[in-house]
């Protein structure tokens, strides 16, 4: 039998690199699974901020010295609120923004 | 979709999922932003056994800003008013962080059950309890639990008075010997618990404060 490709599509599938993962694999479906979501918005790393339309390299993520992840928009909207006191709202120690990974 | 209206679904979502924690959040009307959260009260405390309504309301940039809580089931707490329950939490206050959730705040505030901070009150008629007796203290909280939170058993010889539905004596936290005494001395019940309450007359207190002192206060 000879087959004829007609169409094709190509799928293709990013993540953010966290460092979390490191098979990167998809996370587990334990809804408990919070790893992979900003903890700020709730949203995944790859999707978007609440405050952007498109994910990807205009939405990115910030890392932070203490190894904590957020969007960087969501993260700097934070920073700006004096109620922050410029601390990392996990762990409250003041955030540095580390070299980007990658 | 609204960020904040996208997150408290989702964390409303969250909370009906976990079956483990106990912790419940329910709508109040049709609006996401005004919700009620309950919780039971921590073993090994006075408030085991009740079950604790909190009134949750959702600020405008949430969040960024930390969400109001407040119990609407009466409390004996140090940190709960009393009357307004109203909730002195760092981390409702200054020390509020965007990571934090309903599911997490609703369980700070059962721990706050379990170690109360008489030092820092928001009831400073219930702290002074606290700190002159401690056992008398859970006493009270213990019958507040259930009184007011549902909580079990009927202690012997603190059953309701006639004709109310509770023993106002044992909800100020006051010995009935001690009431009766300035009762029979011709002043009205309540008049002499609401005083007695306020002079913290429990403990070792009793020994300090004069029937003299009690009187005027009660003829004030």
């Amino acid at each position: 039998m000879k087959v004829t490709v007609k169409h094709w599509h190509a799928v293709a599938q990013w993540r953010w690199d966290t460092g979390s993962d490191a098979d990167n694999t998809h996370p587990t479906n334990n809804e408990e699974e919070e790893g992979d979501v900003c903890g700020i918005c709730r949203v995944p790393f790859e999707g978007c901020c609440p405050s952007c339309r498109m994910p990807g390299d205009d939405c990115p993520l910030i890392w932070g010295e203490c190894t904590h992840i957020f969007h960087m928009h969501c993260l700097l909207k934070w920073i700006g609120t004096a109620a922050s006191k410029q601390q990392c709202p996990m762990d409250r120690r003041p955030w540095v923004t580390a070299e980007r990974r990658v | 979709m609204d960020a904040r209206l996208r997150r408290v679904n989702k964390e409303i979502a969250d909370c009906k999922n976990d079956k483990t924690s106990n912790i419940q959040i329910d709508l109040v009307d049709e609006s996401p932003f005004h919700l009620k959260g309950s919780f039971p009260g921590p073993e090994g405390t006075p408030y085991e056994g009740g079950r604790f309504e909190v009134d949750i309301v959702i600020p405008e940039s949430y969040p960024f800003q930390p969400v109001k809580m407040k119990f609407i089931t009466k409390v004996y707490h140090p940190n709960i008013s009393s009357a307004s329950g109203a909730i002195c939490l760092d981390i409702l206050k200054d020390a509020w962080s965007p990571v934090l959730t309903l599911k997490s705040t609703l369980i700070s505030l059962q721990s706050l059950l379990c170690s109360p901070e008489p030092n820092d009150p928001q009831d400073a008629e219930v702290a002074k309890h606290y700190t002159t007796s401690k056992a008398s203290f859970e006493e009270t909280a213990r019958y507040w639990t259930q009184v007011y939170a549902g909580g079990p058993g009927q202690r012997k010889g603190k059953n309701p008075s006639k004709g109310s539905v509770h023993d106002d004596i044992a909800i100020a936290g006051l010995e009935r010997v001690h009431v009766e005494r300035f009762e029979n001395l011709g002043f009205d019940r309540n008049k002499v618990i609401d005083v007695l309450r306020r002079l913290n007359y429990r403990g070792s207190n009793v020994a300090q404060i004069t029937d003299d002192r009690v009187v005027e206060e009660l003829l004030k």
